[in-house]
């Protein structure tokens, strides 16, 4: 029992293919609002605050160029978030789609992993629907929103974050009972991160602690990495994907042991 | 150990497909099973009866590895339930005690997303799915979605998904409970099937009637542990005796019908609103009440079953 458990690729393979046959009949209706919400946001900010933002911008962008890439990395965590708390707890309790799966060679650890990849794989599939809008709409504007053929990197590396995210949801899911519960974590984490991780405004210029806080959470990181292929990045992006890969790799088997305990008596 | 136990695990011959001994489960402090020995044989389908909270989920779930036992032994398919849980899982079929298909995929999806997990390769899992549906009678609804299914159907779809990977053991935990009749009677026909076919079964149940129709031995669990074991016919003979005489009357008659029934009859019971007489000479028994003059409004007589086994061991007190 105490030995820790450490999933099986093609367990994890199966549980993440079952969630693409379910996807593929549902694709249109579960994507419209992940998509349409992050358009929100650059009407309204990218658009309407940022015309009041004086001429040159933030770093010599101008303000809807500065936030649209930030955008990419939020919607990731968003898209990860959700399919690692309120999907994984509706499959976990209420529909016991993972009690029926454990009774097959697939094992609990197995389902924990799947998971994680197909939250990845979700915020890489928006990712990539709302990085070709950006393109166009870039062209749409005469000013450019993705500006580097290192953009074509992004997708892949929103698979990372939304691994990263779903690991950090499904903490939170593998320690709770009631489903009311995850008002905490969106008010208390994703919020917060979607607000101070360097998406609407540079956190680096605040005086210490703040960019220092901002050094210890993932977002930040996701948005720097985000930002810099959509641009052209400098060497310096790889210490972000550095901190974002250990982050996972480091607290990746823990929500699989607490889920174990919980889906095996 | 006591010595039913040992009797009961005799010698470990070559036809057990499923041996436990003295496996106990104890979840912080409570013992839900309390020390259990049995041997299932090969193509026989084997029965766990016992009021709720006795410990059959418990142990059907130790089968499957949904549960990991606390102390002592369970070999499933020859194989070690501690260390062979992927092996164990891939031989054996389950039909858990709660419904939980999965509603996102209609019926036939369930069937070959299910063969999925067992690796099966694509075109043998469309057959088998055709096949299975046929089989519990659902091809109509191939395509139909699962919560427009009726409870029966469900239990069918779950039987039928327990098979898809052609498992040695089939483990159905109360597997109709809840069922109308017509249901119970075509899951049971269902069953029968499987055993013909050479499978083995295990099987939880607190209907009796189902027990008798389908078991070819059981064990009646009672807090967490076996308190009587054999096949229908041998329990009956064991503990009770074969016919019984039920009188009902006015509560005030039937308290003086007691000792006259009792001296000639080898075990009465008292319910609510009866008097039951447990004998093997029910004529003799009827004329020492006639005798008696006492007024009977109504009197039954019938074969002693299982039932009457297992409230005799069991007692007729409510038990959750």
């Amino acid at each position: 029992m105490g030995a820790i458990r450490v999933p099986s690729p093609r367990g994890a393979f199966r549980v993440w293919q079952r969630n693409v046959t379910i996807f593929r009949k549902y694709w249109k209706s579960i994507m419209f609002p992940n998509f349409v919400e992050p358009l929100l946001y650059l009407a309204a900010l990218g658009l309407g605050l940022g015309a009041f933002i004086q001429q040159g911008g933030i770093n010599g962008q101008s303000y809807i160029q500065y936030i649209a890439p930030g955008l990419l990395a939020s919607n990731a965590m968003f898209a990860a978030s959700f399919e690692s708390t309120f999907n994984t707890f509706v499959k976990l309790k209420i529909d016991r789609i993972y009690d029926a799966i454990i009774t097959t060679p697939i094992n609990a650890e197995d389902v924990v992993a799947g998971e994680y990849l197909w939250a990845g794989t979700r915020s890489a599939l928006y990712g990539t629907a709302f990085l070709a809008v950006l393109t166009v709409l870039g062209l749409g504007f005469g000013e450019p929103l993705v500006s580097s053929w290192w953009a074509l990197l992004i997708p892949p590396m929103l698979l990372v974050i939304g691994v990263m995210f779903s690991v950090l949801g499904t903490l939170f899911t593998s320690l709770i009972e009631r489903i009311d519960l995850y008002a905490y974590y969106f008010t208390l984490v994703v919020t917060p991160l979607f607000l101070f991780s360097g998406i609407f405004f540079p956190v680096e210029e605040f005086p210490a602690p703040v960019p220092q806080i901002a050094w210890f959470t993932p977002l930040y990181h996701a948005v720097n990495v985000c930002r810099a292929l959509a641009t052209g990045p400098s060497p310096e992006v790889l210490w972000d994907v550095a901190w974002i890969v250990v982050f996972t790799g480091a607290l990746a088997l823990l929500p699989v042991q607490i889920m174990r305990r919980r889906l095996i008596g | 150990m006591s010595t039913e136990a040992k009797e009961l695990i005799g010698t470990q011959s070559k036809t057990s497909t499923l041996v436990a001994r003295n496996l106990k489960k104890s979840y912080d402090g409570f013992e839900a099973v309390r020390g259990v020995a049995f041997e299932v044989h090969r193509g026989e389908c084997f029965g766990f009866l016992g009021p709720n909270g006795a410990g059959k989920t418990t142990t059907m779930k130790m089968i499957y590895g949904a549960v990991i036992p606390t102390a002592g032994e369970l070999e499933v398919a020859g194989l070690d339930v501690r260390r062979c849980e992927r092996d164990i899982k891939r031989r054996i079929g389950v039909v858990p005690q709660e419904n939980n298909l999965d509603d996102d995929l209609k019926v036939k999806e369930n069937l070959l997303v299910y063969g999925r997990y067992y690796d099966l390769p694509r075109k043998l899992a469309l057959q088998r799915a055709e096949e299975l549906l046929d089989f519990v009678q659902l091809t109509e609804k191939a395509d139909s979605k699962v919560e427009q299914l009726s409870g029966g159907m469900k239990r069918r779809l779950l039987i039928a998904r327990a098979l898809i990977n052609d498992p040695e053991i089939v483990v159905l935990d109360e597997p109709t409970t809840g069922l109308d009749p017509q249901a119970r009677h075509l899951v049971w026909d269902r069953l029968r099937a499987l055993t013909s076919e050479g499978k083995t079964l295990v099987l939880t149940t607190h209907y009796m009637e189902e027990a008798a129709r389908l078991c070819d031995r059981l064990v009646i669990m009672e807090g967490g542990l076996i308190i009587a074991h054999g096949s229908p016919k041998e329990l009956v003979e064991k503990y009770v005796s074969p016919q019984v005489l039920e009188f009902r009357a006015r509560p005030e008659d039937l308290e003086r019908l007691r000792p006259v029934v009792e001296a000639v009859s080898d075990h009465v019971e008292r319910t609510g609103e009866a008097l039951l007489a447990f004998t093997s000479d029910a004529d003799a028994l009827m004329e020492e009440v006639r005798e008696s003059g006492i007024e009977v409004e109504n009197t039954v007589y019938r074969q002693a079953g299982l039932e009457d086994v297992f409230l005799r061991l069991t007692g007729r007190r409510l038990i959750e």
